[in-house]
């Protein structure tokens, strides 16, 4: 090994000190201790705990409040992963020489970066049976009929807060799907062209396996995005009517908070780790091994 | 693939983490520093007791608070700088927690860190929950002179000073109550005729009219219903605390049964509008403010709200909950302490704590405050007049009952905690359709002995 690559090598064993340091302080050793908190009926605030064996994941698989949320969580996933293929075909469009695109680029990202809190305010006003907006376009456009119990009706108030949802994040999504795309190297592009491509293959075989690491990406960060949505129903409804609109997260919060059961909270929360990983690979193995047939990455 | 996975794994727990560092540690090193923290206060406690004066006390304290107006007095009155004229040595730092429900989050937190605020505030069913790390105020001037404190004891020690003494009332139009022919109920069954005749009359021209406002969709605006109700059914402000002494609280003939029935049937009758789980109680507020709602059922904190909600409040009336049956029944009306001022076995300067304590009751601080807001003064040395809009509550029932309520002890918060039993959230399904009360009841029962059963409760 010669003394560049010697240097080189010090170089980046320095440059990971405070990194993994800071992995190790922040996120793996709250991790374990997350994991040791799961097996304790801890209740937040005494300074003495039980180790309780497997005690709360019995109980957590044994709560039917945390089904209906894991329920509620499965309609935000099931929205958004629907939602993938539109927003990826906004960026296509996007990123072609469609007129005023710079204009539509910053309205689809907009909503992502006004405060979460906020715009659960806006739409829990939007959606208000008295004086709410949404129900007085209804009655504008001569359709008062259709008028609903958006947010108290058990039937549909997952479906409003995962639209507000969507709202809030597919820009987001647009955005990096362009961002993918634009980092396409244009001479392939161009000799696909030349080759007679057209621009449904050119989407299929040069795009799409060329930004799969992006969607691999947007894939997780909807399974991650969908099981802890927290501050959308937290501000709209509070999880309510009941648990009608809970999530797993809420519902975590409130057995930690509401409750004094920290164990039990930090099972969920272990469970929610483990949950991530199990739909992700499930995921993936679905998209690559079913519906792209082990296509290109 | 398998790299990924841990790669994976990771992300995952870097996103777990976030619950994770909220918590705290919990083991027994933990235990050791708490105790011995708690220790090393109550005996600087006793070193300071003795011959320490007003004099030399010095240091920083630490005061957290949720109340909007208590804040608003704080800060329009320099209360540190007046603190400071007597004890030109204090330091205090206000820090103000957005509202109740987070201030119990943070001090959970807080409390398992050892970073308690040397002055904290609870609330009736707080107090038990942080018993450990309060200390006794017994010995001072201000617990003396409250006419609540020793209510609220907990093994004879007086760990929190009420700050007010909370009524709940109906706030109503009296203007509204004349034109649809009602009057003021004095029962349960005029209540619900009142509230079926004003939604009749007033629903027919307006269909978003409620004749009792509640914001159902935060839940909490229940409780005069589902929290006090159940104590006023036979006067029995011990009520939570003797269910934890039963397997079948709920069963018929219970006075939990009765006053939920009694609440599940006002709530399913549409006296309360078109949609109350879509509204909060800040947009019910606004609307009761501008009359449209006939009723409203709030604390004496509601009154500045409703106030801030109008410019003409002339007809503004109130009246107790009639929970009773009938007339020959006695008229019962819950009074609570509220805003338990204590000092915790956090604080590093117990002293000045306890006599920054003994200051805010006197009359150098506590009667501008108590005249500043609505709610009614809990010190005997300090008495106030009632609002008159207030007042008209206890002028329509001047035999009525007083019912001390108690917020629920260790017992009755375990059994909660292992039955996620929530009153105020079991109050907001009543409004949704095909909720069976009896089967929750059921459901509860079952829950409740189980509970009892694994906790060892008698």
């Amino acid at each position: 090994m010669n003394s560049l690559a010697k240097k080189r090598r010090r170089f980046i064993l320095v440059s990971l000190i405070i990194p993994v340091f800071l992995l190790v302080a922040f996120v793996v050793f709250p991790a374990f201790d997350l994991i040791r908190m799961s097996f304790t009926n801890w209740d937040g605030y005494s300074p003495e705990s039980d180790f309780i064996g497997l005690g709360n994941y019995i109980s957590m698989f044994q709560n039917a409040d945390l089904w209906q949320s894991l329920k509620n969580n499965a309609v935000y996933f099931v929205v958004h992963l629907c939602m993938i293929p539109i927003e990826l075909a906004f960026a296509v469009l996007l990123v072609s020489k469609l007129r005023a695109a710079k204009f539509y680029k910053s309205m689809v990202f907009m909503p992502y970066i006004i405060n979460g809190v906020a715009i659960a305010y806006a739409f829990s006003y939007f959606f208000s049976p008295i004086n709410g907006a949404f129900d007085a376009i209804l009655d504008l456009l001569h359709l008062g009929m259709l008028s609903q119990n958006w947010l108290s009706d058990p039937k549909i108030v997952n479906f409003v807060l995962a639209f507000v949802s969507l709202w809030r994040f597919s820009g987001y999504h647009v955005i990096l799907f362009m961002a993918a795309l634009q980092s396409l190297p244009q001479d392939v592009q161009e000799a696909a062209r030349v080759d007679g491509a057209n621009s449904w293959q050119m989407f299929k075989y040069i795009q799409i396996p060329a930004i799969m690491l992006m969607v691999d990406f947007i894939l997780f960060d909807n399974i991650r995005g969908a099981l802890q949505v927290f501050d959308i129903p937290f501000v709209i409804t509070g999880g309510g009517p009941g648990y009608a609109s809970s999530t797993f997260t809420l519902y975590t919060i409130k057995t930690a908070f509401t409750f004094s059961n920290f164990g039990l909270a930090s099972t969920m929360a272990v469970a929610i780790m483990a949950m991530i990983v199990i739909i992700y690979v499930v995921q993936n193995k679905i998209i690559h091994g079913i519906v792209l047939k082990g296509g290109d990455k | 693939m398998k790299k990924r996975t841990v790669a994976l794994t990771i992300c995952a727990a870097a996103a777990a983490a976030a619950l994770a560092g909220c918590s705290g540690g919990s083991g027994s090193a933990n235990t050791q520093t708490t105790a011995g923290a708690a220790q090393e206060a109550a005996g600087d406690t006793a070193a300071k007791e003795e011959g320490s004066t007003s004099a030399d006390l010095s240091g920083d304290l630490v005061f957290a608070i949720w109340d909007n107006n208590l804040m608003e007095y704080i800060d329009e009155n320099d209360m540190v700088g007046k603190f400071q004229e007597k004890y030109p040595d204090a330091n205090i730092e206000v820090e103000k927690i957005k509202d109740d429900s987070e201030y119990w989050n943070a001090m959970k937190m807080r409390a398992s860190a050892n970073q308690l605020p040397d002055v904290m505030f609870n609330k009736p069913f707080t107090l038990s929950r942080f018993q450990d790390y309060l200390l006794d105020l017994s010995d001072l001037e201000a617990a003396k002179n409250n006419e609540l404190a020793a209510g609220y004891a907990l093994n004879g020690k007086i760990l929190g000073v009420p700050m007010t003494a909370g009524y709940e009332y109906v706030y109503y139009w009296k203007d509204m109550f004349q034109e649809a022919g009602v009057e003021v109920p004095t029962t349960w069954s005029q209540l619900e005729e009142a509230a079926k005749t004003l939604q009749d009359y007033y629903g027919a021209e307006n269909p978003d009219f409620m004749a009792i406002a509640l914001g159902a969709k935060d839940e909490w605006p229940d409780y005069p219903f589902m929290e006090f109700m159940p104590a006023l059914e036979s006067g029995n402000g011990q009520n939570w605390n003797d269910m934890a002494k039963t397997d079948a609280p709920f069963a018929d003939g219970t006075d939990i049964n009765k006053a939920y029935n009694k609440a599940y049937n006002l709530f399913t009758s549409g006296v309360f509008g078109k949609d109350p789980l879509g509204l909060g109680n800040d947009q019910v507020t606004a609307l009761f403010a501008q009359k449209g709602a006939a009723m409203l059922a709030l604390g004496d904190w509601g009154l500045q709200n409703i106030q801030n909600g109008t410019d003409d409040y002339s007809q503004l009336g109130t009246f107790y909950l009639p929970a009773r049956d009938s007339e020959s029944d006695p008229f019962r009306v819950i009074v609570q302490g509220d805003s338990f001022m204590g000092v915790t076995t956090h604080s590093k300067n117990p002293e000045l704590a306890k006599a920054f304590v003994e200051w805010f009751y006197s009359e150098d601080w506590y009667p501008g405050y108590i005249n500043y807001v609505t709610s009614a003064s809990s010190m005997t040395n300090f008495p106030k007049e009632k609002d008159p809009i207030l007042a008209e509550a206890d002028a329509a029932q001047p035999d009525m009952e007083l019912v001390m309520y108690d917020g629920g002890g260790d017992d009755f918060q375990a059994i909660q905690n292992e039955t996620a039993f929530d009153y105020k959230k079991l109050g907001a399904e009543m409004f949704t359709e095909g909720f069976d009360l009896q089967a929750r009841f059921d459901e509860l029962n079952t829950k409740w002995a189980a509970a009892r059963a694994k906790l060892g409760i008698q």
